[in-house]
């Protein structure tokens, strides 16, 4: 080597890397030197360590070689120089071929090393063996298990863990040996000046071996008890890593069977007071995370004072990790960690951003309606000093309390409009605002005229021009219907004037839809002219907007009895948008044959007003509740991550979406059946309800699609079974009251052959009159087995197949079917108001929860709950739940007031309804439950 | 029994004070279960290259002079800690235990500076890149935490062999005749390049 390719070594520690293929060449030509240079060849490997950690590949054969020339490094005694060469065998064994070569070296260095190298070798040594060749290494593995030496037997231990997916069998073989390692603690050996730190061993071989013997007894339940029972007596776990795995382990026992609490409530809450805050942490995160009945009360409290002390302690992590399990507590029950309200306050000021917007979004949430005031005062009183990501999230966190706390709309709607128009901000900070405020406008009807006039104020001085279309559209929306629309008029007009071409045709359409309004001629004529001036305006869009406007103006005036040019103006209906593009989809994709049939829009289900805000309300709803139940802290952390704040509110989650195409798509197969063609449209569909155990061989959902004068039960069945398929199912439904002359059964639609692990569907047609008609169907399956080939999956020929029947659970059509929630802004005087009244009371002796006759109730009642009565107490033993629906036969309201009672015999419920249709009336409230 | 799985890290990363990498690794398993390639392929940042370099880059921009120790980001949890011109994460899953992360974290932390005895720096690193690749690797072995102590972790990271290379001549017969061959070869070829 020339003294100019040995100067290019020395300027290395620079740090500008040399090319690949520089190291490439480098690293064959020193490893295969005679003698190497041990020193420059761990420089090299470094290197190239360091090309490999910025993301540079090597292709396949050069990996490969590259492999063989650091292999060929073994045969160098040095120790420093090993190390590297195992870094370097690590990396590159998953991208090079033949890996194992290295097998009988690396071997022994595990059996004559030092110990410095031993754990190194050992840890390569499962990257290079396969699912052929690991049981070659079962002997190395236990006799360095059960080495006296820390990192020897750690090393060992997580080896074994990772060969786990392709030698669990061998693993399995010295399962003893690794149970005694929790037991064995080991102490490193005085070192002899080799390093000048000293090693304090953690006994982390013990959290390994825990890890490894759980995965190893994954699936026997007794074992893992034992395990628990062994390692939670006495003092004898070390390590607080294993102490958490540990806990871990108790969590998954729990979560697969919550009733055994009680057996581990003494070993919790003893780890609640464990020396080791991760354990601590541990053990509280599992205790809050279980379902709520079977926790006490008291184990529950004693999580959350666990959590409350490490509210307060001055490691960040730890406050974080603790402010992170009290949000996600507040999701479901505020009013447990009322008491840690004092911390959560003093964390508002925390100087890690994250932990005080967690604070504060758990206060919005253990708010009750007698502290929202103070609360909002000590936001305002820092939200701007915060970034634009953590005020979109408290702007969020307010805006579901509008929908929870509707009575205090008055201090909400003061904080909205003070940081709307106070603060600088982005787009998208604005936008949650308005976001917010356009919700207290639809829910919150008494608030409304006070948040439009201040959204007036607002868009004087707007920059952005999306917010101010949105706000305009919402004026001219909500305006006309307002005590006083002269006022907007002014402040809409002025955008006329003052604004670009966007603006002022978003503008003109507001304005003409105050042209509506009925008892203020003044008005009228006043619109009328400021239209017509408008028509001169030097934009053609503009320009366009005001003639339609004057002309549908106009028509309505000649001829009021047209309601055409009316809806044009102001909406009444608007489409279910999911169905409406599903149908576009669909036309769009059918070939060209189509096109000569124009869309048929009729098809697509069109909602009122009141429906549509039942929708979206219903949907918030959803979203208060589902996001704590998922699973996964998804929500919390949502609102942590900014990125991600645009999604927190943008529609429905996915599973609700799929629920809504599955009813379009449903309708869609009716439709194509020739047998249902006469029976008009449907008027509602059920969601699926299922007939059988998810286990059982034959898996069937049944849904109710109403008619006009029919039923039709849709049946979709399902084969689990795998070697036999059915022939002509058919289900027969028997009304439960027979020779019930209201019901005659039309048609059945058998399925002629299900195949195993398909799903087909059956359906039955009832025609009926003309009524609500309420009926339990008994359901059975009739068909006829036959066994199939398991080469071919067909039938055996001549076999004839032996008819059997199997019995499904009944279905019942109820009250419920009849209606679909709808959404009233002022639910006791629309109460009072409805005619016809009926009182039924009910005694309930099984022992559930408020929450679960609450859900219960608005599934049967299928009514929209308002008034945020949906959330029943836990704290309480009495609640009174509010809902309201409309038929969907003749439109006709109906108003419920379920008040309920729990007592130590059950609970009773007293339910009042009124409704327009004294018989609708009659029926839902006798079949509440 | 995901929520038993000793695979808690699933990534160190050190990047500059510009984002660009200085040490990353993201750990897989060595050897999956169809399940567990399965989650590694949806996972954003899984394999691809690109994805981790632009997620990087996210994290950092997010993290820069944010004194931000601890953070949710894109359903990881994530622990950092600034100096002067690098920055040290720890990736973990977004459900593992924050404190035992912490441990992790420390540890690496705490192991890089006492082997880098004269601070955490960009230019540090870079001369020390073995000893720093060594350690990281004694504290978390792909995707397990192998041990928190500090000390021990230093303790098991070599030094890179003294500096002068062994000069190690027989003055044997054998030996001498060799060098002097050696030394002739090499004239030769000197001179046939015409030096």
């Amino acid at each position: 080597m020339s003294t100019h390719t040995y100067k290019k070594f020395e300027e290395t520690e620079s740090g500008v890397l040399p090319d690949k293929m520089t190291v490439y060449q480098d690293c064959l030509n020193e490893f295969n030197e005679s003698p190497v240079n041990p020193r420059r060849c761990r420089t090299l490997i470094s290197r190239l360590l360091q090309l490999l950690a910025q993301g540079e590949t090597f292709p396949k054969s050069e990996a490969t070689t590259l492999f063989f020339s650091v292999s060929k490094l073994f045969q160098q005694p040095n120790d420093s120089l090993r190390q590297m060469v195992y870094l370097a065998i690590k990396e590159l064994s998953s991208i090079s071929d033949d890996v194992l070569m290295a097998t009988s070296s690396i071997m022994k260095d595990i059996q004559n090393g030092s110990d410095v190298i031993k754990p190194n070798a050992i840890r390569s040594l499962t990257r290079v063996l396969d699912e052929s060749t690991a049981f070659s290494a079962e002997r190395l593995l236990k006799s360095a298990v059960v080495s006296k030496h820390p990192s020897i037997s750690s090393a060992a231990l997580v080896s074994s863990y990772h060969l786990l997916p392709v030698a669990e069998s061998t693993v399995k073989r010295y399962m003893n040996e690794t149970q005694e390692v929790v037991s064995d603690l080991k102490t490193y050996p005085y070192t002899n000046g080799s390093s000048e730190f000293y090693p304090n061993s953690t006994y982390i071989a013990q959290y390994h071996a825990i890890g490894l013997l759980c995965m190893l007894k994954n699936h026997d339940k007794v074992a893992l008890m034992k395990l628990v029972q062994q390692f939670s007596t006495g003092n004898l776990l070390k390590n607080q890593l294993a102490q958490v795995e540990l806990v871990k382990l108790v969590g998954e026992l729990l979560h697969k069977d919550p009733q055994m609490v009680t057996q581990f409530a003494a070993l919790l809450s003893n780890w609640l007071s464990s020396k080791f805050e991760s354990v601590q942490l541990q053990a509280a995160k599992l205790i809050t995370s279980l379902p709520d009945r079977y926790v006490s009360p008291e184990l529950f409290a004693a999580a959350v004072q666990t959590l409350q002390a490490l509210l307060s302690v001055p490691r960040v992590t730890t406050r974080f990790a603790a402010v992170r399990v009290l949000n996600r507590i507040s999701m479901t029950a505020p009013e447990k960690i009322v008491v840690c309200n004092p911390e959560l306050e003093s964390l508002i000021n925390d100087s890690n951003r994250n932990i005080s917007t967690y604070a504060i979004t758990t206060l919005l949430k253990t708010g009750t309606s007698n502290n929202i005031a103070s609360l909002i005062k000590t936001i305002t009183k820092f939200i701007h000093e915060i970034s634009d990501d953590f005020k979109i999230i408290i702007i969020d966190a307010v805006r579901t309390m509008c929908l929870k706390f509707p009575e205090e709309w008055k201090s909400l709607l003061d904080f909205l409009i003070n940081v709307l128009k106070q603060g600088e901000g982005g787009f998208q900070f604005k936008n949650s605002i308005v976001e917010a405020l356009f919700d207290l406008v639809q829910f919150v009807p008494q608030s409304k005229e006070v948040a439009l006039e201040n959204l007036c104020d607002f868009i004087e001085d707007c920059e952005f021009n999306e917010i101010l279309v949105r706000i305009l559209h919402l004026l001219g929306k909500e305006g006309p219907t307002t005590k006083n629309p002269s006022l907007y008029v002014r402040h809409i007009y002025n955008r006329v004037v003052l604004e670009n071409s966007i603006i002022r045709s978003a503008a003109v359409v507001a304005l003409s839809k105050f042209a509506l309004v009925k008892n203020d001629p003044t008005l009228v004529e006043s619109i009328e002219i400021l239209l017509r001036r408008i028509s001169n305006d030097v934009d053609d869009e503009v320009r366009d907007r005001a003639t339609i406007a004057l002309q549908l103006i106009e028509s309505i005036k000649s001829e009021p009895q047209l309601y055409v040019a009316q809806d044009i103006l102001q909406c009444k209906y608007s489409y279910d948008l999911g169905a409406l593009e599903s149908k576009l989809n669909q036309y769009m994709s059918a070939n060209e044959d189509t096109y000569k049939t124009p869309f048929d829009v009729a098809s697509v289900p069109k909602y009122t007003e009141d429906e549509r805000k039942a929708i979206e309300l219903k949907k918030r709803q959803e979203q208060l509740f589902a996001a704590p139940t998922s699973k996964r802290s998804g929500a919390a952390s949502q609102s942590v991550d900014a990125e991600k704040n645009n999604s927190s509110y943008v529609g429905p989650t996915l599973q609700e979406q799929g629920e809504d195409l599955m009813i379009t798509k449903y309708a869609d197969e009716i439709a194509s059946i020739e047998e249902f063609k006469g029976f008009g449209p449907i008027i509602n569909t059920s969601k699926d309800i299922p007939l059988t155990e998810t286990e059982a061989e034959f898996v069937v959902t049944g849904v109710k699609h109403l008619f006009k004068n029919h039923v039709v039960l849709q049946f979709n069945i399902t084969d689990t079974l795998t070697d036999v398929a059915l022939d002509n199912v058919s289900v027969v439904c028997t009304p439960e009251i027979e020779n019930s002359t209201e019901l005659e059964e039309v048609v059945t639609i058998p399925i002629e052959r299900l195949m195993p692990s398909e799903t087909s569907v059956c359906y039955v047609a009832f025609k009926k009159s003309e009524g609500n008609i309420m009926e339990g169907f008994l359901n059975t399956l009739y068909f006829t087995t036959r066994e199939l080939d398991p080469n071919t999956h067909e039938a055996f020929e001549g076999d004839e197949g032996f008819q059997d029947e199997y019995e499904i659970d009944s279905i019942f059509l109820t009250a419920g079917d009849y209606i679909k929630g709808a959404f009233v802004g002022n639910f006791s005087a629309c109460f009072d108001e409805l005619p016809h009244s009926e009182v039924a009371v009910y005694n309930i002796k099984e022992n559930i929860s408020l929450q679960d006759i609450v859900d219960r109730l608005v599934v049967n009642t299928s009514c929209l709950p308002l008034e945020n009565t949906q959330f029943a107490p836990s704290d309480s033993n009495t609640h009174t739940l509010k809902l309201f629906g409309k038929s969907v036969m003749s439109g006709a309201r109906i108003a419920l007031v379920v008040r309920m009672i729990k007592s130590s015999k059950g609970i009773a419920l007293k339910a009042e309804g009124r409704s327009d249709d004294a018989q609708l009336c009659g029926d839902i409230v006798n079949e509440l439950m | 029994m995901s929520a038993l799985s000793l695979y808690s890290v699933q990534a160190v990363l050190l990047l500059d004070n510009e984002g660009k990498r200085i040490y990353t690794k993201y750990y897989h398993p060595p050897h999956l279960t169809s399940e567990q390639q399965l989650s590694i392929e949806q996972n954003p940042i899984g394999t691809s290259t690109k994805q981790q370099n632009d997620f990087e880059l996210r994290l950092f921009k997010k993290t820069h002079k944010q004194n931000a120790d601890i953070l949710i980001f894109e359903d990881h949890l994530i622990l950092c800690k600034e100096y002067v011109d690098t920055v040290l994460y720890l990736v973990g899953s977004i459900d593992e235990n924050e404190l035992v992360l912490q441990q992790a974290f420390s540890a690496i932390k705490d192991s890089l500076e006492l082997i880098l005895a004269t601070g955490i720096d960009k230019k540090n690193i870079l001369e020390h890149y073995d000893m720093v690749a060594l350690a990281i690797d004694e504290s978390i072995d792909d995707g397990i935490i192998l041990e928190t102590d500090p000390a021990t972790i230093a303790s098991r990271v070599t030094k890179p062999p003294s500096k002068d290379a062994q000069i190690n001549i027989e003055l044997s017969e054998k030996g001498l005749l060799s060098a002097w061959g050696f030394a002739k070869s090499k004239l030769a070829e000197r001179l046939q390049q015409g030096i």
